[in-house]
């Protein structure tokens, strides 16, 4: 057998009574590509941090080629051939790329010229995939995806044994995703180890060899991709069945449209658009980042600046130029950015849920505690949050509570229409699958929802009908019958066969 | 492979002090900690320190930056940092106080005449702040100009006003032994306090905050509460001018510029307090009570100081060294306590 890169032995971290990690196991063979898969909070995050010599504090043994050791920090990591691309990026927007990849390290050189510095980052510019970019842009001209890949680049110029990428594609849509598991590919055929976390599970079963399943902090499986399939592993992850991840779809709705949307031009777009929003349904906006669906979103919540446009509701003609306009007509939206404006993340979460609706629970200004609190447990009931932590930060949740919590908020305010941009981004598939049923129980009662979503599986699964975009124009709305990832995504890729055009 | 060594699997248990740190109230435990020790060496050292008198001393030299810094601190906890114009704003409005008391106009049209610049103070500086101005700059120019205006409105001179007057009482009159502007500034604490935990108001302050584009998201716009916050400022300023020319019946543009508590200098005192309370300067998180045991525990230690024989000097060094060792402080058990999510 093949000695093992990486070896974790029994690894526990603890915080108090809290275990992160218990007894975990976890292995990486040279040049393989190791899935880390696991619902937010199941340890995930905690592994990595060991891994990469972010914490030190745990019991059990670590080795690395061969040799035991405990990084007593990031650096002795590195030094050791680990690198970590984080989800949160750290380039300096306003410097080149260039400069960014060669930031620091021991092989950059202390005095370079511009064009020095172009020569020594070309290859591994090439290695991730962007050598079509002049090395000498300022990283903030470049799109979120391909700052990704400087990232990566960044890393590879030290010449990691092991590259973790932690989520690598959470923030980007399908072209800049591909690019990235491109570069994965190229990477292990030079004979890397790659260690990757996400929860988008069609990328793990694309590019991972082996995967590694944690559950509430402990390893609980290690299986083979090959012969793999995607409920088996659901299974393992959840500890338990999971029906349907989508409910059944909703085919029918109602004849007479809530909202009409005429002439609706947002920044960004390349024309006015017209939608017709019915109670009951679940409108899916696919297209990828680019395509202007959020920015439609947006633009009818009142949060972004328009060219002209209006809304029809109820027989009354406006249009929202604040949020605040738009919650007084009953039109909830929710952004992709959940962190930005979606949450207050150092106030409660009981906070959190009402404070769309102050007027509801105060009386002449005076909050009603006894009116705030039936409120919250409602909306909590609702998007199944644990009645228990309504006191707690809103900052201490994971990824998929604090979504909940972002959405629930808009309960609040008994909403007509439910604009949702990226409704579960960064969420497990346990909260995923809470959300798809709330959403789907609020339709059911005659709200109307709209989603945007880059995300294929949940755009082809969950909306009643679907309008296309691709660039900033509509291309197309397909029924629920003609709905199919493959259809969907020849739609928002490539939608008028435009790369034949171009030969 | 055989097993070298066995895993060690005994977890350190968390000490006494990492529980303590791990409790909610653990700010206002290491406040009231640190004024203990204040308190006990002052008590042990200082002549005449343990006094009821004295105390009543330090209570009174406190209730004037208390009540600015309460002011000021719905400013910092709605996240548009602070108004640097908090003595200027004072300065003008005792001119325009005095000149009212110095025309015969009676305590109580003094009083809204003083206020009506209080309000076009505040909500002329909250309206251009709301619309995206940077607090430090819109307060600084404020400042000018509100500086300005009253020294070229009494022309640098006195304005003074003869005993009796019909502000004497607030001035020098006493309630139940508390001087009657303790008595205010205990009131004034109660009812912001109130104000910040019961109210819409109060929620929305510490909602915007916490996060601004959140707070638009959810309809609590900054433009309007910049307004709120900054006129609330400005109405405490005047009302400490009031107070204080009806102490010495009479005004002067510079009363507080030296004249004036430990360091000299109003703003910088009032932004001390707020500071040395344990608020966030980012908003979102702290209280007005905070801020009022802030002025008591600077008056504590300026006090204390005084009664050892130190003049002006130490005296602001220890201020600016509180504000040094508060941040820090702070820093340091908050990070403890909020999760890196």
């Amino acid at each position: 057998m093949e000695e093992q890169l990486l070896s974790l032995s029994k690894i526990t971290r603890s915080f108090g009574a809290i275990h992160a990690l218990k007894e975990v196991s976890f292995g990486v063979m040279p040049g393989e590509v190791m899935g880390l898969v696991g619902e937010n909070g199941a340890g995930k995050s905690s592994l990595v941090k060991i891994i990469g010599g972010f914490d030190s504090g745990y019991t059990g043994q670590l080795t690395f080629a061969n040799k035991q050791v405990r990084f007593s920090g990031p650096v002795m990591a590195e030094r050791a051939g680990i690198a970590i691309a984080q989800q949160e990026l750290s380039l300096i927007p306003t410097m080149s790329v260039a400069e960014n990849v060669l930031l620091v390290g021991d092989n950059v050189p202390k005095i370079a010229t511009k064009r020095q510095l172009i020569k020594l980052v070309e290859p591994f510019l090439s290695e991730v995939g962007l050598d079509y970019i002049d090395p000498a842009t300022s990283v903030e001209r470049l799109s979120v995806g391909e700052r990704h890949l400087v990232e990566v680049a960044r890393l590879i110029a030290h010449d990691p044994q092991l590259l973790i990428l932690d989520e690598p594609t959470a923030a980007l849509g399908e072209t800049d995703s591909i690019r990235i598991l491109e570069m994965v590919e190229r990477l292990v055929k030079r004979g890397k180890s790659v260690i990757y976390v996400s929860h988008r599970l069609d990328e793990i079963f694309k590019i991972c060899d082996r995967i590694t399943i944690l559950r509430d902090g402990r390893s609980v499986a290690v299986k083979n991709t090959k012969g793999l399939s995607v409920s088996e592993l659901v299974n393992s992850m959840l500890g338990r069945e999971l029906e349907n991840m989508f409910p059944k779809r909703i085919s029918t709705s109602s004849k007479t449209p809530l909202l009409k949307v005429r002439d609706l031009w947002p920044d960004g777009l390349l024309d006015p658009v017209d939608l017709d929003i019915f109670p009951g349904e679940i409108l899916g906006l696919a297209g990828q980042l680019g395509s202007g669906t959020g920015e439609i979103l947006s633009a009818i919540a009142g949060a972004h600046p328009i060219r002209g446009g209006s809304l029809e509701m109820d027989g009354n003609v406006f249009m929202p130029k604040t949020p605040n306009e738009a919650i007084k007509a009953k039109i909830a939206y929710c952004s992709e950015d959940r962190k930005h404006d979606g949450l207050f993340l150092g106030r409660p979460i009981i906070e959190n849920l009402t404070s769309t609706a102050l007027k509801r629970i105060g009386n002449f200004g005076i909050l009603q505690p006894s009116a705030e609190n039936g409120l919250a447990n409602d909306i909590a009931k609702g998007f199944t949050i644990d009645n228990s932590r309504l006191p707690s930060e809103a900052g201490v949740l994971s990824g998929g509570n604090q979504q909940k919590v972002a959405l629930g908020k808009w309960l609040a305010i008994s909403p007509k229409v439910i604009l949702v941009n990226e409704p579960t981004r960064g969420v497990d598939v346990g909260a995923r699958a809470e959300i798809y049923q709330t959403l789907h129980k609020l339709a059911k009662k005659g709200t109307a929802i709209v989603i945007a979503s880059t995300d294929l599986q949940e755009i082809a699964n969950l909306p009643t009908r679907i309008i296309a975009f691709y660039r900033g124009l509509k291309v197309s709305e397909l029924g629920y019958r003609e709905v199919s990832a493959e259809n969907i995504l020849t739609q928002i890729t490539d939608p008028f066969g435009a790369a034949k055009l171009e030969r | 492979m055989s097993p070298i060594s066995e895993p060690i699997n005994q977890l350190p248990k968390p000490s006494i002090l990492e529980k303590l740190i791990q409790r909610h109230s653990k700010l206002a435990i290491t406040l009231l900690a640190i004024f203990i020790v204040v308190f006990v060496y002052g008590m042990v050292t200082a002549p005449n320190f343990l006094t009821l008198f004295n105390f009543k001393t330090i209570i009174r030299d406190a209730a004037l930056v208390g009540i600015m810094a309460i002011g000021l601190t719905f400013v910092t906890l709605s996240g548009n940092f602070f108004l640097l114009s908090m003595k200027e704003t004072a300065a003008l409005c005792i001119i325009a106080f005095a000149t009212g008391m110095a025309s015969g106009w009676g305590f109580e049209l003094s009083f809204l005449f003083t206020m009506v610049f209080a309000l076009i103070a505040g909500i002329s500086q909250g309206a251009l702040i709301g619309i995206g101005g940077n607090p430090i700059v819109v307060t600084l120019g404020a400042a000018g100009v509100l500086y300005g205006l009253g020294a070229y409105w009494s022309d640098n001179l006195v304005v003074s006003y003869r005993r009796p007057h019909g502000a004497e009482w607030l001035g020098t009159g006493s309630f139940l032994g508390l001087p009657n502007i303790t008595v205010a500034f205990i009131l004034i604490a109660i009812s912001a306090e109130l104000l910040l935990r019961k109210t819409s108001f109060g929620r929305q302050v510490y909602l915007i905050g916490a996060n601004r584009a959140a707070g638009r998201a959810t309809g609590h716009e900054n433009f309007w509460m910049a307004i709120k916050v900054c006129t609330i400022a400005s109405v405490c300023s005047a009302f400490v001018a009031i107070a204080f020319s009806a102490q010495v019946s009479s005004a002067q543009v510079n009363y507080f510029s030296s004249e004036f508590g430990s360091s000299g200098d109003m703003t910088i005192m009032v932004i001390a307090t707020v500071m040395v309370g344990g608020n966030s300067i980012m908003g979102g998180f702290g209280s007005t009570l905070r801020s009022s045991l802030g002025a008591v525990f600077i008056s504590t230690v300026d006090n204390m100081m005084v009664l050892h024989g130190f003049n002006s000097g130490p005296r602001v060094f220890a201020v600016g060294l509180m504000i040094v060792f508060s941040i820090i402080v702070f820093a340091i058990l908050r990070r403890g306590s909020r999760s890196e999510e």
